[in-house]
């Protein structure tokens, strides 16, 4: 068997700094992906940051912006502190500007065959993309610029569109996975704004005003708020010009510093122990505080999470899914919130508890010896395997690139973690696995089935 | 209120015992690609399943991947895994697809792992057991789908009596009873030369993939002459509305289904353009713009022919689905059925009709992005004996879909009220809003619960 390790995994990094062709942007920087390929930084001097990658496999290109807002600048901003208006929000840049009025943006784009067109909001920030035929590069990016710049909120459509959010709210309440979700992040953090729901309630759904949108808008839809990602069939010399002509002219503002009381260590073990309507089996998930996105240690504690979850040889598939106590069975890292999470939906009659007794077990097994070349190998060519999948495409490398600069400020930092594989050892993932799979530092969620469950 | 034709089935005689020399390989070469994906086509798929042995097929393909004569399931999965490259299966109602993707360096290596799985099955019985159990507790977490047991309601009304009445994964039921002796038959019926279809889409050369494909495929068996079987699903007179009690829901999952159309449709185009502005487009559709544009009923709403998969010899299921909050249930219910009949009266209107041919023209560029999805477009139209249109010809065939022939597409294929609609909510919220929702019409003409399905009925 040829070992992938040798692989090469040349990450080049220019600082470049450098006004191009007399222009009003400046190319900050090109970095290499393992692959070849580069990804190129510019930026305009009123803060817009845009990302480049070109590739002409195909005649198309994925076009994303990014915002670094979500539901923690809400819930800790002075004049609104409460969750969901930056997911409404989200919704409401669809509802149209002067020059495209409601309805005409989805028009649009769709007439010129985007795919994928679509927007998410999370705790940290707000991304709005789509995938179009290259030659439509200028019209994407007029449509984009404009709904950043000239919105029009009107108070009408903000009342329908609630109707369509409490919507999505009640869909995801009426899920039992969401509930282990929400309860985990309540009961890891008391302090950081994370044990609020990005979606919100009902009650701050209906309740959000016109004013308050407004608001949101004007202090967070900013230039210097903002990236734009673009994967696909275009060169720089096509791009810049136009990035310069829509986006050049926007006005940069001060963006209210994303502020809150860090979480303290956690000393204890915490327990969630409640019932769902829809539950018809037991969910156990478990989050262990792990550090943030940057520290060194996440590179072994990713590969712990392949190790334990990935393929059908995953620790946790083999000691919980096979043996027939569950039906599905994972672990995976978690950045803003950092958690490092086991997610086990038992099977019909398997108590919670079971797999929790599984899982201590299996964590007793990582703390007292390594894991095993040929377990490391298969966590590690795993890794490869998802991360080669994700590059190949123009939308997941456009979302890599963009979820790990919203998480750590570094678009690369993804494939830095890819890098720091290389450098790691059997030791370092049974010394990660001791540090923070302590049962001092877990908090367990269990859901059961209202007819069964105890009283929570 | 409703009264059902008679199931049609009808079986097709496909091709002659072959003579072929060469096994079928569909290729894409991807000279940058850093993996391998290889799909091994098998051409029957769980309709095959027996009468009361549903999930067969199913069970037989994943225990496929569970050890070979040579090695067992720990050792065989293991060596896969550390190749970096993954093995999985598909079961569906025409196919089984085993899908392989590898690092480039590893690909060979892996081929060797995926003939030793499809020569040599240990189909071990302790594996078979365990697989059993793992299956059972799958199909009794369905339950927790509110999704999937619409689905259900629907596949057991409109295909009551075929091989798709059921699910490809089974029901309790049929999957306890299944022997090993079972599989070791199906085996034998499946795995054979005539029923092997190969697609790559890979770095290498496609010579090099003649040659191992060719080496493995000799070593199959000669197989027997399959038969096609299209099962039509039955056609209600009226409104058939199913119930699926799930209590305290806060949401209702709404689907209505009728008859759909196959691969080889001639209308098929035409009604694509009609369902892309009709219900079919999120964000842009009728269905959208006014029960979630303007009314807020509803988070998703959403048309469309490929519920069952992707156009087949199988005529399959048209749907309209959506999740409206349980306040707003019937009202959807209504207001869907009210822009059904218009739009089976009156077709498109002019810009809708622009708006899906534009769309779907300037988005087929993405049919044909990556090696993966052109590979994909070549297995269905070798399954389906479909052509891929150039850019050109889509183009020509689309702008031909005129709302005069949509409408007439429309009337040959599909009814304004021969609907089987599953709702998965409280009967005890939904049964008063009904009333409430119909008060004033007469009660011959009123929609009633035609009946009321408990979960656990679904799947047992």
């Amino acid at each position: 068997m040829k070992s992938v390790m040798r692989r090469p995994f040349g990450l080049f990094i220019a600082l470049l700094a450098l006004p191009i062709w007399g222009a009003s942007y400046e190319k900050v920087a090109e970095k290499k992906l393992f692959n070849g390929e580069v990804v190129k930084e510019y930026k305009l001097p009123n803060g817009l940051k845009v990302l480049l990658l070109s590739r002409s496999q195909a005649p198309v290109l994925t076009y994303q912006v990014w915002f670094d807002v979500g539901s923690l600048n809400e819930k800790t901003d002075q004049k609104l502190k409460k969750t969901g208006l930056a997911h409404l929000f989200e919704h409401m840049m669809f509802r149209g500007t002067k020059k495209y009025p409601d309805g005409k943006f989805d028009e649009l784009t769709s007439r010129m065959g985007s795919d994928k067109q679509n927007a998410t909001t999370y705790y940290y920030r707000t991304n709005y993309f789509e995938s179009v035929p290259s030659y439509q590069l200028e019209k994407i990016m007029e449509l984009e610029s404009d709904r950043m710049a000239n919105l029009i909120l009107d108070g009408a459509l903000l009342e329908k569109e609630k109707g369509a959010v409490v919507g999505e709210l009640r869909r995801a309440l009426d899920n039992p996975s969401r509930l282990a979700w929400d309860e985990l992040m309540q009961l890891v953090f008391n302090e950081a704004p994370y044990r609020y729901t990005v979606l919100g309630t009902e009650e701050e759904i209906k309740g959000f005003t016109l004013e308050e949108a407004q608001y949101f808008y004007k202090t967070f839809y900013a230039p210097n708020n903002a990236t734009i990602i673009v994967v696909g069939d275009v060169k720089e010399e096509t791009l810049l010009p136009l990035v310069d002509k829509f986006y050049g002219s926007m006005k940069s503002q001060e963006i209210p510093k994303l502020n809150f009381k860090e979480e303290p260590p956690q000393k204890k073990e915490r327990k969630w122990d409640g019932k769902h309507p829809q539950a018809t089996s037991e969910i156990l998930l478990l989050g262990y505080r792990i550090p943030s996105v940057n520290d060194a240690e996440i590179t072994a504690l990713s590969l712990l999470a392949s190790h334990l979850s990935n393929g059908m040889e995953g620790r946790l598939r083999k000691a919980l899914v096979d043996k027939g106590i569950a039906v599905s069975a994972s672990a995976g890292v978690s950045h803003r919130p950092d958690l490092f999470e086991f997610s086990v939906a038992l099977s019909e009659k398997h108590p919670a508890e079971e797999a929790l007794k599984i899982i201590d077990r299996e964590i007793a097994l990582l703390h007292q010896s390594k894991i095993g070349k040929a377990a490391f190998e298969r966590a590690l060519n795993q890794e490869l395997l998802s991360a080669y999948g994700s590059v190949d495409n123009n939308n997941s490398l456009a979302n890599m690139l963009g979820e790990y600069l919203m998480i750590s400020g570094n678009y690369m930092r993804g494939i830095e973690i890819l890098e720091g594989y290389k450098k790691l050892s059997e030791s370092d993932l049974q010394k990660a696995a001791k540090k923070y799979f302590t049962k001092e530092n877990r908090s367990v969620v269990i859901v059961r089935p209202a007819k069964k469950g105890k009283t929570s | 209120m409703k009264a059902l034709l008679f199931l049609l089935s009808i079986s097709l005689v496909l091709n002659a015992a072959s003579t072929e020399v060469e096994p079928r390989l569909l290729y894409e070469e991807d000279a940058s690609g850093l993996v391998s994906d290889i799909q091994v086509v098998l051409k029957t798929g769980s309709s095959e399943d027996p009468i009361g042995k549903t999930g067969l097929t199913n069970i037989l393909a994943e225990l496929i991947l569970r050890g070979t004569k040579k090695q067992d399931r720990q050792k065989f999965q293991s060596t896969i895994e550390k190749l970096g490259a993954t093995l999985a299966v598909g079961v569906f109602h025409d196919r089984i697809i085993f899908s392989g993707t590898v690092i480039k360096e590893n690909t060979f290596e892996f081929m060797k792992l995926l003939e030793e799985a499809l020569l040599q099955p240990k189909f071990d019985e302790t594996e078979f057991n365990s697989l059993k159990v793992e299956m059972v507790n799958q199909i009794a977490h369905i339950k927790n789908s509110n999704n999937r047991l619409g689905g259900l309601a629907i596949r057991q009304e409109l295909f009551k009596g075929t091989p798709l009445e059921k699910p490809s994964i089974g029901t309790l039921s049929s999957v306890r009873g299944l022997q090993i002796v079972d599989i070791r038959r199906a085996y034998n019926n499946t795995f054979h030369k005539q029923n092997l279809l190969f697609a790559v889409a890979s770095p290498f050369k496609e010579t090099q993939w003649k040659t191992v494909l060719k080496e493995m495929w000799m070593k199959f068996p000669d197989g027997a002459q399959k038969t096609r079987r299209i099962f039509e699903p039955k056609v209600p007179e009226g409104l058939t509305l199913i119930v699926v009690h799930k209590p305290k829901t806060s949401t209702g999952v709404l689907t209505f289904a009728q008859k759909g159309i196959t691969a080889q449709d001639p209308e098929r185009f035409t009604l694509g353009v009609g369902n892309f502005s009709f219900g079919g487009e999120p964000l842009v559709s009728r269905l959208f713009r006014t029960i979630r544009g303007e009314l807020g009923w509803t988070y998703a709403i959403n048309s469309g022919y490929g519920s069952m998969g992707p156009l087949s010899y199988q005529p399959g299921i048209y749907t309209i689905a959506s999740t409206p909050s349980v306040e707003f249930t019937t009202k959807t219910l209504f207001k869907t059925l009210s822009s059904w009949q218009d739009y089976m009266r009156n077709g498109l209107k002019k810009d809708e009709l622009t708006l899906a041919q534009e769309s779907l023209v300037n988005s087929y560029p993405f049919e044909f992005e990556s090696a993966e999805k052109r590979l994909g477009q070549k297995i269905h139209s070798e399954l389906y004996d479909v052509p891929v249109l150039s850019q050109e010809e889509y183009q020509k065939t689309l702008q031909a879909a005129g709302n005069k022939e949509l409408k007439k597409a429309l009337k040959d294929r599909h009814t304004e009220k021969g609907w089987v609609i599953a709702l998965v909510a409280d009967k005890d919220v939904i049964a008063p809003q009904l009333a409430e929702e119909q008060k004033g019409t007469a009660p011959e003409h009123q929609l009633k619960i035609y009946s009321v399905v408990m979960p656990t009925d679904l799947i047992k």
